[in-house]
């Protein structure tokens, strides 16, 4: 009998492995730290519209029928509510010891253990958790969701007011050689996109003004949703916030260079939602030293050949799917999960051959 | 030596006061130095005040004095960094870029973000004023451009606050790229070109003239209600008194001891000057002093005038 | 109302607690000389032992030339070598920390420090020139700190001692202090400042700790406008002006009792520009303005006049006196309606 596949991380990539090395035959191991499978998508209020439409109105819907499908596959086990602690052994017999005191014997080890939103608290100049009218985009997705604390109004939290006036702030964590963090994380400009246009499409007479860079809605499809938005009346304001200030009324004062017209800028919103960046997941330091594998300048975790094997990690036998690389769409984690999936099982046949 | 002793009579106080600097042409370097040291170092009662230095501030015969002795203190510093100052004067922007010590280090990579303009406060006062334009310049390294950013008053504008320095998301220092780049047209007399430069004249003999002669920017009676009438009458009346008020309260004010308005003993005003002159800041000066006397030719002024004229322009 | 960024800072500097070399403010000096002795008042209070000049003739304080250098007067180089005569000088005492009066020196000593350590070969250079000029050597500062800092970090030291606190001493309303931080202290060296540039704690620490309120505005972390060049030549001096009015106008919405400052330019135009906008706006804002030593000053106690120094200020402080319950006597105010035998006295 094979050794299972660890797959540390229940998230859609995690899910994903775990379904496509059911349809090949292998067993696998789904290991999740929280209690409940689906990860961050669960709580999306809507993915990307996109060519074909899957037909999910929101993330939950999505992650529950992967869970569906994998409670249903009998070479699936799932394993909630724990973490892994150490890493015995080499491929392709691994042990890998489980928080709750257990050894599972593994022929290969997948991380897809995603990523963590970068924390503008950090950040004292957007007012983040002091002006309680600037809110995160994770906030914001919740709070645009049906199933969320005001059934998919957008409120001004200080108030409890409907907010007209909703300003998005691109690269809040990212893009920032300041604060140690260089690089892009590539997904933002286009969820932030998605979320402006949701919110125009349900209330015409709002005032959604974006604040950007540049516009990286890069993917098959989002340079078109991004058409759209701007053409349901999303503003586009070139220049990086600098500041945002509380008024009287609470209300936010946003201030901006408006590049693109060499002017200072500045206006007042109900509520200001800041589209962080990516950050590795919350333990990436524990499970880079449990596991024995490197990581990238960006703190993400690091492949071992670029182009050729661009989801082995630095050491045999373990494996990389999903955002545990940096921050991607939800199809491109469903795809890396595939591809995993077919890699490790090719490998593990070489292996026992 | 009967002549000589006609002459030092000829040179001692009011009569020199009172006089412009072209009026003061035939006096030795010598002569006016040691005249005005004179003068400045006379006591008065003890622990009073030094009576002289309130009417030696800001005078013609200062200005005078000042530009013959830094004239001859550049001359007799062969400091490498005077050098350095000289040869740089002749060099194209884009060298001074990349060598000023400053500029050199002041911009790394620009993404024209804008956040450096956002929290500007000159930006909002200033409608044409755009410091991410400033940095556009430099880096695009085009000697045109430069020089025209250098002859132009927005050069002037940059309050040097800093807001901009802890946002930059690439870590440049715009701030210290304009200071820079402020000297360097000043060098090439590119200030001559702008309002708001040629004020630079104005303040080489308000701030340096300060500096100079008491090893401090300011000098309390600079600030006086007439040159400060935005102070209000409650200053007015404060500064009428001031010298009393400032021996009230602990401070200095022409004599020996601490804190504001003192008069250094002269062995540290040595030594300040001496590290100005190392520092190839007499270069500027002298500089300057060169600049100011061609364009106030071209003006039909004279150098007092000219000086007069360029603090009140805008 | 937000009581903003009041938490203690996550990064706290490194501040000496002891043994300073006082670099004095030209513009304290000009214009409100007793905010500056007041700092050496404050360190004696404390204990602290503190020199503000050498003992020789070639060893006095002089300016570290940063209003010359902002106006764009002064070489680096020359920047360079008069900071470090200054730390030579202080050497000469014994003296490894240096505390500045004013916050461009703050960061023209901290500018110094930064280019000598990041520049390669440099320090040597600069210790030659500093050797050919005047026969001294180049000494690095183990702390450059400004006069706040030590007010911050003996901030509760000093609560213990005060007579007077931030309260209205009728009602028992805590003050509202409008905290006005320098940009050179905060915005130049972020990293060198308590709280950094958005967040900076060096004056909210003392406001708290001596009863009063904090005040978030919209402004609030916008520059006072002095900008060097800009207030120095009066035809530039509207932007000044366009800087205190923008702040105070955003200000006022919140009522504040006072306008705290730790720099000497901000201490000088918030408070004096406020005569001018009154004139050409006709709005009277009437908020005083202090600095923290001057502000510790009057809560512990000492003279407003003979000590403290506020007849220099434009706006008068004495209704926030009263606010607070001290006493002062009115005819102190100016000298030249007292005889000199009364001031002999006072002194």
């Amino acid at each position: 009998m094979t050794k299972p596949v660890c797959i540390i991380g229940g998230g859609v990539a995690g899910m994903q492995v775990a379904l496509v090395l059911s349809s090949l035959a292998v067993p696998s191991v789904l290991i999740e730290r929280s209690p409940t499978l689906g990860g961050r998508v669960t709580r999306l209020s809507k993915t990307f519209p996109f060519f074909n439409d899957d037909g999910f109105n929101d993330g939950k819907e999505f992650t529950d029928s992967l869970e569906r499908d994998v409670r249903a596959a009998s070479l699936v086990s799932v394993r909630c509510g724990t973490t892994v602690t150490a890493l015995h052994g080499d491929f392709p017999n691994f042990t890998v010891e489980l928080a709750d005191g257990s050894h599972i014997p593994a022929g290969a080890v997948v991380v897809a253990t995603g990523f963590t939103a970068f924390d503008p608290t950090s950040l004292p100049e957007y007012g983040y958790g002091v002006y309680p009218n600037v809110i995160t985009a994770t906030e914001l997705e919740w709070m645009l969701n049906p199933r969320g604390p005001t059934g998919g109004k957008l409120v001004r939290p200080s108030d409890g007011r409907p907010a007209e006036r909703l300003a998005i702030v691109f690269c809040v964590g990212s893009r920032n050689k300041r604060i140690g963090a260089p690089f892009c994380s590539r997904i933002c400009c286009s969820y932030s996109t998605k979320q402006a246009s949701t919110v125009m499409e349900r209330n015409p007479k709002a005032l959604v003004a974006c604040f950007y860079m540049d516009v990286r809605t890069y993917d098959r499809g989002f340079e078109e949703m991004y058409s759209l938005a701007q053409e349901r009346g999303v503003r586009y304001i070139r220049g990086r916030v600098s500041m945002c200030r509380q008024l009287p009324d609470n209300s936010i004062s946003v201030r901006a260079e408006n590049t693109l017209l060499n002017r200072p800028f500045s206006g007042e919103f109900d509520l200001v939602s800041l589209s962080t960046g990516m950050r590795p997941c919350e333990d990436v330091n524990h499970l880079a030293t449990t596991l024995g594998i490197t990581r990238g300048p960006d703190g993400f975790f690091l492949c071992r050949e670029w182009f050729r094997h661009p989801h082995d990690a630095t050491r045999d036998g373990i494996f990389l799917a999903g955002c545990a690389t940096g921050m991607k769409p939800i199809r491109n984690c469903m795809i890396d999960g595939a591809a995993v999936a077919a890699r490790v099982t090719a490998l593990l046949r070489e292996a026992n051959a | 030596m009967n002549s000589d002793i006609k002459r030092s009579e000829q040179m001692f106080p009011a009569a020199l006061l009172a006089k412009r600097s072209e009026e003061l042409k035939d006096i030795s370097d010598n002569e006016l130095v040691q005249a005005y040291e004179s003068m400045r170092d006379e006591e008065g009662a003890a622990g009073a005040a030094f009576p002289n230095i309130k009417r030696l501030y800001g005078t013609a015969l200062e200005r005078e004095k000042d530009r013959r002795e830094i004239r001859g203190q550049a001359e007799h510093c062969d400091g490498e960094t005077q050098k350095w100052y000289e040869e740089a004067r002749n060099a194209p922007c884009t060298w001074w870029l990349e060598n000023h010590l400053v500029a050199k280090r002041a911009l790394k990579s620009c993404i024209g973000c804008g956040i450096c303009t956002a929290r500007c406060p000159a930006a909002h006062y200033f409608p044409e004023y755009n410091p991410r334009t400033i940095v556009d310049a430099a880096l695009a390294k085009n000697e045109d451009r430069l020089v025209e950013l250098l002859k132009s008053d927005i050069l002037w504008y940059c309050g040097q606050c800093a807001s901009c320095k802890p946002k930059c998301s690439r870590e440049n220092n715009l701030m210290g790229l304009i200071s820079s780049l402020r000297f360097l047209a000043q060098l090439k007399g590119y200030h001559l070109c702008s309002v708001r430069g040629r004020q630079q004249y104005a303040m080489r003999h308000l701030c340096g003239g300060n500096l100079w002669n008491r090893a401090c920017t300011l000098y309390f009676r600079n600030v006086d209600a007439e040159h400060h009438p935005d102070f209000g009458p409650r200053y007015a009346r404060y500064h009428a008194e001031v010298d009393d008020q400032m021996v009230r309260l602990g401070a200095s004010p022409d004599r020996p001891g601490p804190f504001g308005g003192r008069k250094l003993p002269p062995q540290t005003i040595a030594e300040f000057r001496a590290c100005l002159a190392a520092g190839g800041t007499l270069v500027l000066w002298n500089q300057l002093e060169q600049w100011a006397a061609e364009d106030a030719i071209k003006k039909g002024l004279s150098i007092e005038e000219y000086h007069d004229r360029v603090s009140r322009e805008g | 109302m937000a009581i903003a960024f009041n938490a203690l800072p996550e990064v706290i500097k490194e501040i000496p607690e002891n043994d300073f070399f006082l670099t004095p403010s030209c513009i304290l000096g000009a214009v409100n000389p007793g905010t500056e002795i007041l700092i050496g008042r404050i360190y004696d209070l404390l204990g602290l032992r503190w020199r503000a000049a050498g003992d020789r003739a070639e060893s006095q304080c002089t300016c570290c030339t940063g209003f010359s250098s902002h106006g764009d007067l002064i070489s680096i180089e020359s920047t360079l070598l008069v900071a470090a005569r200054l730390w030579s000088v202080a050497v000469e005492l014994g003296f490894e920390n240096i505390a500045t009066a004013c916050v461009t020196s703050f960061a023209i000593h901290s500018e110094c420090l930064e280019l000598l350590k990041h520049e390669p070969g440099l320090e040597a250079r600069v210790d030659r020139w500093l050797q050919q000029a005047c026969g001294r050597r180049l000494h690095i500062p183990k702390h450059v700190v400004h006069g706040s800092d030590i007010v911050w970090r003996y901030r509760d030291a000093l609560a213990q001692k005060l007579r007077y606190r931030l309260v209205d001493h009728k009602t028992g309303r805590p003050l509202r202090v409008v905290d006005h931080v320098g940009c050179h202290y905060a915005k130049v060296f972020p990293e060198k400042s308590i709280g950094g540039a958005e967040s900076c704690a060096v004056l909210t620490g003392p406001i708290l700790a001596w009863g009063g309120e904090t005040v978030d505005y919209p402004e609030r972390r916008h520059c006072c406008g002095m900008g060097f060049r800009q207030c120095a030549m009066r035809p530039n001096r509207g932007y000044t002006m366009a800087c205190v009015l923008k702040k105070l106008e955003s200000m006022q919405p919140w009522e504040p009792d006072l306008i705290l400052t730790n720099c000497p330019g901000c201490n000088l135009f918030l408070d004096k520009e406020q005569w001018a906008i009154r004139e050409i706006t006709g709005t009277e804002y009437n908020i005083p303005t202090l600095s923290y030593s001057e502000l510790a000053g009057l809560l512990l106690g000492w003279d407003p006049y003979d000590v403290v120094g506020i007849q220099c200020h434009t706006v008068p402080i004495e209704p926030f006196l009263d606010k607070i319950g001290i006493p002062y006597d009115k005819s102190k105010e100016w000298i030249t309606n007292q005889s000199k035998e009364a001031l002999r006295e006072v002194r």
